[in-house]
């Protein structure tokens, strides 16, 4: 079957070819080869040969250099190489003949448009580049069930796609109330030949838009198959010049859904009943997103509601917290597995709640996409405490299988219900991570049983990670992250994030940095490649070294990772804590931002050691970190570690808790959390110095720090 | 014993970038140099170029600017005449403010129309700004674009209207302002995003945001005079020339308030506020400078700093 579709394309390519030969002698015959041959209101004569030739056109005997160069395409092997070189001639010799049908205009009664002229490209053509028409979709040839195709034209039009028509379809869908013309981006074109002018019209947006020179042919045929998110729905049977035409659309990187019996071939040509299938195919053939403009649900969405609170007595309904069992989860899966938009709900739901109840919750998002990676689930689900945040009504507390979500009872009056919990879900995935995510499906349990079900599963989930977590290393990766987002007010700092030091406002770790270069790949997040280790306990690399000095313009010549003694990571502001060195103490204390205090073995407060660490400063003995930089087995490696921490505020040792208490014993000192000394201990260096001799603190005994 | 002056050498140079006039006016080419601006070395090819801001839709005028525009002030067109003619502002910023919501929310069209006209009546090259309103902005610059009869810059291009305005731009061969909120990075990646659109790099420039005297002045000199060691360094998409707006000189209260009497004459008061915010601008490296008090423009056409 492979075979005769390429030899029906070749065939095809010589019908066509044919056809514009005797029109162009017709019209040598009544006018003579020096007679004007193009379109009408163009900058591009024939744009096809324009784009894909270097032959100039403007006289009916160019037109024939432009066949005879056709013809040479022509080869009679029936492979598929072959039949894409069949194309591009049917191509060229198409807008041959669409030119010489324009002689005196449009050839087409309407509502039949024939050539669109520049002026229209130029006005649809910014609209492209901007993303509103997120893409073109070509219907050719006659439907057999015209009431699907027509619903299929109107999802196009609701999707924001241009459409042309071309053959028997563009009738239908006039006869099928479809709605037509420039305000529709819906153009018919004529009859199947007439197609020609969507791809002229493609050439015409890589010359005018993609900055293409005539003749620039690998160029042209790049944009149009990257840049011009165009694909063709075949509709109805196809004869051997509807055939030729779908080989021109595949030369042109267009791929072709047909809803007829035609050899597959991946990613070019595609079979497909007409209707949704086809509509999400082609969408999905592009890589085309629908934006999503307003999220449709009964409240407000959206940052200023993010820092609302519902308090008990306003609150509807209740989720975990808890309060009973609750979990959320966002998994990825395969393209084929997940069906977008989906939102399922199963179990009892708000409305079927008494004021004040409560119910169990599984949340879970299935996201899949092309450069999604498993990775970054974690991300993506950290996410959902900010989107559920966003409505106006709805609260989210704590992560994973310790998540709280309250409903408040205005929220419920305006009906809202879990569904709407799953579109805000849906929706700003899509929204936040658009360039990683292709489809959404989210499923929102509350039995108990399968809740108990859904978490058990979850949490195995949960382990995964964090074991998939414990073996990053700062040694296992080959790059690490760089944020820049702090240089408006730091204007040479440079946050190098590793998996085990995060940055230092704590908000980003590796993972996130790795996820936000994916999202924005010219954003603040840039990979750094590590390049030969220059000295692995202080944590230094030569890459890291010249990302450092090319990133703070030549004022950092690079930086220790694990030292805040030599060559310490510069600080911007907005760090978690910070550390400074206890000269008396052979150590150094850490401090938290919401620490008031002012009282501290340093003699300075939070805010006045940040007023002296701050601004982009490397300063030896002083570093703004991550809290949970504490935690990592990197801390402070060259010198020496978690015993080199002599003091730290309350609130910062009841923060990190057990987690710190953990980390003192996998280095052999379980009583070390213990010596650390806080405000309530000692607030001078005497004090300090009197409290560590009497519990012994290893700091004491560890080589000098200065 | 004589000490050599010091000469800093640097590797890159600012693109030169012109901004085209209409039939019979003068175009006004700004970069190509390899220096920074105050100092003696280098080549400066071409000195600061010197505009002048008209805005639709009137709204109340500080008293300087009043006094100085007289009855011209609610007619752009013939603003526009008497810039370029009679003031000697060598290229127009044409801010469509009047179709701003808030601003009298004139329709499109007529934004588009007073382009069009503006562009009949004066012959020197035009910067085309949108109104500030996301929605109003995203019909205005593809109309402004299709009905200027000429090329024109169109201002601004940001984070998250660059496709549009650089489509804008490249449909119908304009040049864009590429606009970023004092920080270099975001002015990079405005570039950046600009470039792979497209937009040739000879039609970018560089609006850093310019805050007035006392009002974030010192953080856009900095960024400045960072965007150019930058770009004279050799980043190139940093290597292009600035535009410094200094229309938020006159939103200081200085500047404006005339019930603040012991603060002196405010209409004097208005224009030197405009005119030390410049002089700061110039010093940082600003190619372009917009102004809006006619004053202000002799005074800089006059001073040949470069
Ligand atoms: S402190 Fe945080 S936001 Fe700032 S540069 Fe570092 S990682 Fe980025």
């Amino acid at each position: 079957m492979t075979e005769s579709f390429h030899s029906s394309c070749i065939q095809g390519a010589k019908s066509v070819l044919s056809l514009a030969r005797a029109s162009l002698s017709h019209q040598l015959a009544g006018r003579g080869g020096s007679a004007h041959l193009g379109y009408p209101d163009t900058a591009y004569e024939l744009p096809v040969a324009f784009g894909l030739t270097d032959l100039k056109v403007s006289t009916l005997a160019d037109g024939e250099k432009v066949l005879d160069l056709a013809e040479g395409l022509l080869r009679n092997a029936p492979t598929l190489e072959n039949a894409l070189e069949a194309g591009a001639a049917t191509l060229l010799a198409a807008d041959v003949l669409g030119a010489l049908s324009h002689k005196d205009g449009n050839p087409f009664s309407p509502p039949s448009v024939g050539f669109v002229p520049d002026s229209i490209l130029r006005k649809l053509g910014i609209f492209m580049v901007d993303g509103t028409v997120p893409g073109v979709a070509v219907a050719i040839g006659r439907a057999t069930d015209p009431a699907a195709a027509a619903a299929m034209v109107r999802q196009f039009q609701e999707i924001g796609l241009l459409v042309f028509l071309a053959g028997d379809v563009a009738q239908q869908m006039e006869k099928a109330g479809v709605k037509l013309g420039d305000d529709f981006k819906t153009f018919p074109l004529g009859p199947l030949p007439a197609v020609i002018h969507a791809v002229n019209f493609a050439v015409r947006a890589g010359l005018t838009f993609g900055g293409i020179g005539r003749g620039q042919t690998q160029a042209m045929y790049n944009y149009l198959s990257q840049r011009v998110k165009a694909f063709v729905c075949a509709l109805g049977p196809m004869d051997e010049i509807g055939l030729a035409v779908i080989a021109g659309a595949m030369k042109a990187g267009f791929p072709v859904l047909a809803d007829r019996n035609l050899p597959e071939i991946p990613g070019a040509l595609l079979r497909s009943p007409a209707g949704e299938e086809m509509v999400r195919a082609g969408m999905e053939a592009r890589g085309i997103k629908a934006k999503i403009v307003k999220v449709p649900i009964p409240i407000a969405f959206g940052p200023a509601y993010e820092g609302e609170r519902i308090r008990k007595s306003d609150t509807y309904a209740e989720f975990g917290g808890g309060r009973g069992p609750a979990y959320e989860l966002v998994v990825s899966a395969p393209l084929s597995e997940v069906r977008d938009k989906e939102i399922v709900v199963v179990g009892p739901d708000i409305p079927d709640m008494p004021k004040g109840g409560t119910l169990p919750l599984g949340i879970v998002v299935t996201v899949s996409g092309n450069r999604m990676q498993k990775d970054f689930e974690s991300v993506l689900e950290q996410r959902i405490h900010r989107i559920v945040n966003y409505g106006e009504g709805t609260m989210h507390v704590a992560p994973r299988d310790t998540t709280w979500i309250r409903v408040s009872c205005e929220a419920q009056a305006k009906g809202f219900r879990l569904a709407d919990l799953g579109m805000m879900l849906y929706a700003k995935m899509h929204a936040d991570f658009e360039n990683i995510v292709d489809r959404v499906s989210v499923t929102i349990h509350t039995r108990e049983e399968d809740v108990q079900r859904g978490m058990a599963f979850a949490k195995t989930v949960y382990a995964e990670r964090d074991a998939r977590a414990k073996t990053l290393t700062d040694d296992t990766v080959e790059e690490f992250y760089s944020c820049t987002l702090c240089q408006s007010f730091a204007p040479n700092h440079v946050c190098i994030v590793a998996p085990e030091r995060l940055g230092l406002c704590g908000a980003i770790n590796w993972l996130d940095g790795k996820a936000g270069y994916e999202i924005t790949p010219t954003g603040p997040n840039q990979p750094v490649m590590k390049g030969a280790v220059l000295d692995p306990v202080k944590g230094a690399w030569d890459g890291v070294n010249a990302f450092v000095r090319e990133h703070s313009r030549n004022t950092v010549p690079g930086f220790n990772l694990y030292s805040i003694m030599d060559a310490p990571m510069t600080s911007c502001g907005c760090f978690e804590c910070i550390l400074a060195l206890i000269p008396e103490a052979n150590g150094v204390m850490a401090v938290n931002r919401e620490f008031e205090g002012s009282e501290t073995p340093c003699g300075m407060g939070f805010s006045t050691l940040a007023g002296s660490v701050g601004g982009g400063a490397q300063t030896p003995g002083f570093m703004g970190v991550g809290k949970h930089y504490l935690l990592s087995k990197r801390f402070l490696a060259a010198e020496g570690g978690l015993p080199r921490l002599v003091w730290m505020t309350k609130e910062m040792k009841e923060y990190l808790g057990a987690d710190l208490a953990a980390r003192a014993a996998e280095i052999g000192m379980p009583g070390l959390v213990d010596m650390i000394a806080d405000e309530t201990v000692a607030v001078t260096p005497e004090q300090l110095l009197l409290h560590l001799k009497k519990v012994g603190h290893p700091a004491l005994s560890m080589p000098p720090l200065l | 014993m004589t000490v050599p002056l010091p000469k800093q050498a640097y590797p890159g140079r600012i693109l030169p970038v012109t901004l085209p006039a209409g039939p019979g006016g003068t175009p006004v080419t700004v970069g190509g140099q390899n220096a920074l601006s105050l100092a003696p070395e280098g080549e400066k090819p071409n000195a600061a170029a010197i505009g002048m801001e008209v805005r639709t839709g009137g709204g109340d005028l500080p008293p300087a600017l009043a006094k100085a525009f007289e009855c011209r002030a609610t007619d752009p067109v013939s603003l526009a005449g008497a810039c370029a003619n009679d003031w000697g502002a060598q290229f127009l910023f044409l801010s469509l403010d009047g179709c701003h919501p808030d601003g009298g929310g004139q329709p499109v069209e007529e934004g588009a129309r007073i382009v069009h006209e503006v562009l009949a009546a004066v012959s020197c090259p035009v910067i085309v700004g949108g109104c500030g309103e996301e929605e109003t902005d995203a019909k205005l610059f593809p109309a402004v674009a299709e009905s200027a009869g000429r090329p024109v810059f169109l201002s601004y291009a940001d984070e998250k209207n660059y496709r549009l305005v650089g489509g804008a731009a490249l449909a119908y061969g304009h040049g864009v302002v590429a606009w970023s909120p004092i920080d270099i990075n975001m002015a990079k990646q405005a570039n950046l995003l600009l470039s792979d659109l497209g937009v040739p790099p000879e039609r970018i420039l560089i609006d850093p945001l310019t805050g007035g005297l006392g009002y974030g002045l010192e953080y856009t000199y900095s960024i400045v005079e960072r965007i150019r060691l930058a770009g004279l360094s050799g980043d190139a998409m940093l290597a292009r020339p600035v535009l410094c707006h200094l229309g938020d000189a006159w939103k200081a209260r200085e500047a404006v308030d005339a019930s603040e009497t012991s603060w002196g004459d405010a209409v004097l008061r208005g224009r030197r506020w405009e005119e030390t915010t410049g002089w700061a601008c110039l010093a940082a490296g600003a190619d372009l400078l917009v102004f809006r008090h006619p004053g202000n423009v002799e005074a800089f056409r006059e001073a040949a700093w470069r």
